[in-house]
């Protein structure tokens, strides 16, 4: 199915890829149903994601929406400013996306500065008569005051709702100004699942930064990533490639040349989905199908597919082979100081994937998952990107494997499950339950943490250190209450409530 | 609500035919010579969030739990910003993120969202153990017009603990909300009455939770020394509340204390038509042992309390507090290497006005720059500026209202502070300004993302010797 870039408004996970939020099963049951269906897809395979089956309950606990996953990319875009054309609520994660882009600077080494959102502050009268005049002045107050490269305009539920012609204003003022307005449509309602605000940035960008007539530049290579520290340089210096990292704490420029580089790589399919398959589509940059590179396996197969394409197989065999020998000795001490661990890992979809396998990796026993939403099939529709076949086929099974929308109510009972000795998380939200139970919690803040031969290792030295905090957690446990009734708590099934 | 979002519905149809051409003389009047980096609409580097925020005000009260009908981003959103990156303070036993969350959809900005709500009340009644549910809605359902009022109010007619305010984010900032929701509680849970009332005790309405980054700690202090003076002290929120029972409680007291500028206020006037119970309104939150005595003198004069009780207290913390200020004397006078003389306040009314009163009358530091943050109603702004204007019985200073961070760094930087930086008490916004300027920076308001704060305080007795110990530890920190 080809992407759509003609209009402004991008078109949600669950209807491009069928993602569903809500899942109970084993990991091989949920890669046999989802749309790759190993046996018969071929690439291009299927209009639409297959429909999984999805479980729906009443009640439900607060979820993440997409205008924040446009906060947290568009927003940390070094020379642009970002526009929340929102009442002042929306803008509450000024704060927090303002923290991760000091901390992303200083791990990426570049000068630390607070970012630059700027909330159109809508009000009772703006419901009544329209936000467009405001948008157009905070666009404005936007280039008086940074005179950016480009401006995005995140949109949000009321915004939406009123029915401001956000595309309208944004072109006037690109007239205006004379740089790129981007309106990136990511109303809160309008996806079930947060990531659908990746997909909106990445649309944005694709429309109206991206250089349609590229100049090749045959040793430069995409990393669509977030904040994460600089593991891919060294990396991609040993086969002679240079990294661009997008979205987060790029330039404009960084954006514009994705369309010259020779390939597209990510940590996590959840992000690059969305543009690592646009690049190749319209602008013949190959996407990398390949594993993600978690673990040995799949570092392995994710440098040799990105070898082949970008010509360069004898460096990487080298490479390949310097870091195994490297890695190795540390990685089997670490074996045995954790042999016998149980983990539970409870992050994004594609990203859980790998780091169960680097658990796996670790001889850590991983008998049960969460991930907070499933996309049966990314954008590419290449079962090469089938991250969850290739877990169950090279690492083994999940066998209580769930899919749950950072519901913590029923993280409660799968935590009971499996009783593990700590969780791998990324998002809030989960760790200070387990953390009541006396179960520490390993927060990857860093999302390449865990990635290539190196990442094997950090996680393993890092689960050493949260198990430490057990002695925390488990006093704390025997002090505080949960606020679930007993009746809940006594249930076997997490999923009671949606079946 | 719904009368209200209905006729909203209205409107906005009435402004699809809005005429173009008074639409296009208002873009030209926008447009019109504005001078550089005039005041607008917009917000740069927020300083408060949206009356949804207030859900906090719910999950402030032992628990009671909010039940969010809103977005799917709002709860984590007030949540990570008010409560997480905000002193590290954490969401406590039903509060966080993951509160109950209608998490709207398509679906429900079409066909309303009425079905959905009352499916989640329900079943947040068998899940979760609360004394009390609040319901807080999000734009969405205000937009829409969902009639939450009759959904709540069936729950109610079967004796569920259960009430709602109506907080889309358009309708005002997080203080108005707060006042929203305490409002929710007291007419829909607490009720009437019409039983005695009883002597010496008081309702508190003062800092705004998770907001203010010290409300844990402060109100404890409050609580502390008012009780010191022989009061029976209903504080409301925090861990020193007794939850439900208290809030049951506050028909009962004998007067309310409005302990804030203005915020609480609106509550107090309920409860004064409501109950018939008088407020007294003090704007100062007492910081230091001068004006806590002072402070503690005026609510006993006012209740008309055992006066002599009140003494003997006051005496002893004085006694402490001087204990310890003649030893810290030795520094600040002696210290060699520069102390900051003057300083700037960014932030909130309340905290703004309390920090500027104990640092010019008990520190004798001089005022550089007052910015107060959080947009108060414009009623009560006259009266905020009279209290900067009597700061001293010789020292009068100016007090500036703005919200948009960009701004406010520029009305600092254009300050002329002398010889050598201010110190600034601020926020996390502050941070790159205070390093250009050379500038001490002391974070106490949202947001104060380089700060973890558990019980800290910096009011009351207590609590300015913790400040005095942040200052100057921030102070002799950046020497050599």
């Amino acid at each position: 199915m080809k992407i759509n870039f003609d209009t402004p408004v991008v078109k949600s996970r669950e209807q491009r890829l069928g993602t569903i939020i809500a899942w109970d099963g084993r990991a091989s049951e949920l890669s046999s149903q989802s749309e790759y269906a190993r046996s018969n897809c071929a690439s291009g395979c299927g209009e639409k994601g297959r429909r999984l089956c999805e479980m729906k309950g009443p009640f439900t606990q607060g979820s993440v929406c997409s205008e924040q996953m446009v906060e947290c990319q568009a927003g940390n875009v070094r020379d642009a400013v970002l526009i929340q054309h929102s009442p002042i609520g929306c803008g509450a994660g000024q704060v927090i996306y303002n923290s991760i882009y000091r901390n992303g600077l200083a791990m990426r080494n570049l000068p630390v500065e607070n970012l630059r959102l700027i909330s159109t502050n809508l009000q009772e009268e703006d419901m009544v008569f329209g936000g467009a005049d405001k948008l157009e002045q905070s666009i404005r107050d936007a280039w008086e005051r940074h005179q950016p490269k480009a401006i995005f305009i995140a949109t949000s539920c009321a915004a939406g709702i009123i029915g401001d012609d956000v595309d309208g204003s944004a072109k006037k003022m690109q007239g205006e100004l004379g740089i790129p307005v981007i309106p990136l449509h990511c109303e809160g309602f309008m996806s079930k699942h947060w990531s659908t605000g990746f997909d909106a940035t990445q649309h944005g960008i694709m429309r109206q930064i991206v250089r349609k007539n590229p100049k090749k530049q045959e040793d430069l290579v995409n990393v669509i990533n977030l904040w994460g520290g600089d593991v891919f340089t060294p990396m991609l210096k040993e086969l002679g490639l240079r990294v661009n990292y997008v979205v987060d704490l790029a330039t404009v420029e960084d954006l514009a040349q994705l369309s010259e580089a020779a390939a597209t790589v990510g940590f996590c399919h959840t992000l690059s989905s969305y543009m690592a398959a646009g690049l190749e589509q319209e602008f013949g940059v190959p996407e990398i199908k390949a594993p993600q590179p978690y673990g040995f396996a799949g570092t392995d197969a994710w440098l040799r597919e990105l070898a082949r394409v970008t010509h360069r197989e004898e460096q990487a065999e080298a490479y390949i082979a310097r870091e195994h020998a490297r890695v190795k000795p540390r990685v089997e001490e670490l074996r045995k100081l954790l042999k016998g661990k149980k983990g539970f890992v409870s992050t994004g979809s594609a990203y859980a994937h790998g780091l169960i396998a680097v658990l796996r990796e670790l001889g850590i026993e991983v008998e049960g998952s969460l991930v907070f939403h499933h996309d049966p099939v990314y954008d590419s529709q290449d079962p090469r990107q089938d991250t969850l076949s290739y877990l169950v086929d090279n690492y083994g099974d999940v066998p209580a494997f769930s899919v749950s929308n950072r519901q913590q109510y029923q993280f409660y009972g799968l935590l009971q499950r499996v009783k593990p000795d700590f969780i791998i998380i990324r998002h809030n939200g989960l760790a200070p339950l387990a953390s009541r139970l006396g179960i520490p919690a390993a927060p990857l803040g860093d999302e390449h943490h865990a990635l290539g031969y190196q990442g094997i290792i950090n996680l393993g030295e890092t689960i050493l250190e949260i198990l430490a905090h057990k002695k925390f957690h488990e006093d704390l446990a025997s002090h505080v209450k949960l606020p679930y009734k007993k009746w809940w708590l006594e249930q076997k099934d997490p999923f009671l409530l949606l079946r | 609500m719904s009368d209200c979002s209905q006729s909203m519905g209205q409107v906005i149809q009435i402004r699809k035919g809005k005429d173009v051409s008074e639409k296009e003389k208002e873009e030209t009047a926008l447009q019109s010579k504005k001078p550089a980096h005039a005041k607008t609409n917009s917000i740069q580097q927020i300083r408060y969030v949206c009356a949804i925020g207030a859900m906090h005000s719910a999950s402030a009260i032992p628990r009671v739990i909010p039940i969010t009908h809103c977005g799917p981003g709002c709860a984590d959103k007030q949540f990570m910003n008010l409560a997480f990156y905000n002193g590290f303070q954490g969401g406590g036993y039903g509060g966080g993120a993951v509160v109950p969350s209608t998490n709207q959809s398509e679906s429900e900005v079409v066909f309303g969202g009425e079905d959905r709500l009352r499916g989640l009340i329900e079943s947040s009644q068998k899940i979760l153990d609360a004394d009390l549910f609040v319901v807080v809605t999000g734009c969405i359902s205000d937009l829409v017009g969902d009639d939450v009022g009759a959904v709540v109010r069936d729950f109610q007619k079967q004796a569920v603990p259960v009430v709602f305010a109506e907080t889309g984010g358009f309708r005002g900032n997080n203080f108005t909300g707060h006042e929203l929701v305490a409002r929710g509680i007291i007419d829909q849970y607490v009720g009437e009455y019409n039983g005695p009332r009883t002597a010496g005790m008081v309702n508190v309405w003062s800092l705004l939770p998770y907001h203010n980054t010290f409300w844990r700690g402060d109100l404890t202090e409050i609580k502390r020394v008012l009780e010191g003076v022989g009061f029976e002290v209903n504080i409301l929120f925090g861990p020193g509340s007794r939850g439900v029972s208290e809030w049951k409680n506050i028909p009962k007291a004998q007067f309310n204390l409005v302990l804030s500028p203005w915020l609480g206020l609106q509550t107090a006037q309920h409860l004064e038509r409501k109950y018939g119970q008088p407020f007294l309104h003090l704007p100062v939150i007492p910081i230091g042992a001068r004006e806590t005595s002072a402070f503690l003198r005026a609510v006993v004069a006012f209740a008309g309390v055992d006066a002599a009780k009140a003494e003997e207290f006051i005496r002893s913390e004085e006694d402490i507090y001087y204990n310890y200020l003649e030893t810290f004397s030795d520094f600040y006078s002696e210290y060699w290497w520069g102390l900051p003389a003057k300083f700037v306040v960014v932030g909130d009314s309340g905290y703004n006005l309390a920090l500027t009163k104990f640092l010019v009358n008990q520190l004798g530091i001089i005022p550089g720059k007052q910015i107060v943050t959080e947009n108060p109603p414009d009623e009560y702004r006259d009266f905020i500026r009279a209290q900067y204007r009597n700061i001293a019985e010789d020292v009068s200073t100016d007090v500036e209202f703005e919200e948009d961070s960009y701004r406010i760094h520029k009305l600092i930087r254009e300050t002329d502070f002398g010889h050598k930086p201010p110190i600034i008490f601020g926020t996390t916004w502050e941070r790159d300004l205070a390093k250009e300027m050379k500038s001490a920076i002391i974070e106490v308001g949202f947001p104060a993302s380089y700060e973890v704060v558990l019980s800290r305080s910096y009011v009351g007795y207590r609590g300015a010797l913790t400040l005095l110990e942040k200052i100057y530890t921030t102070a002799v920190g950046a020497s050599a």
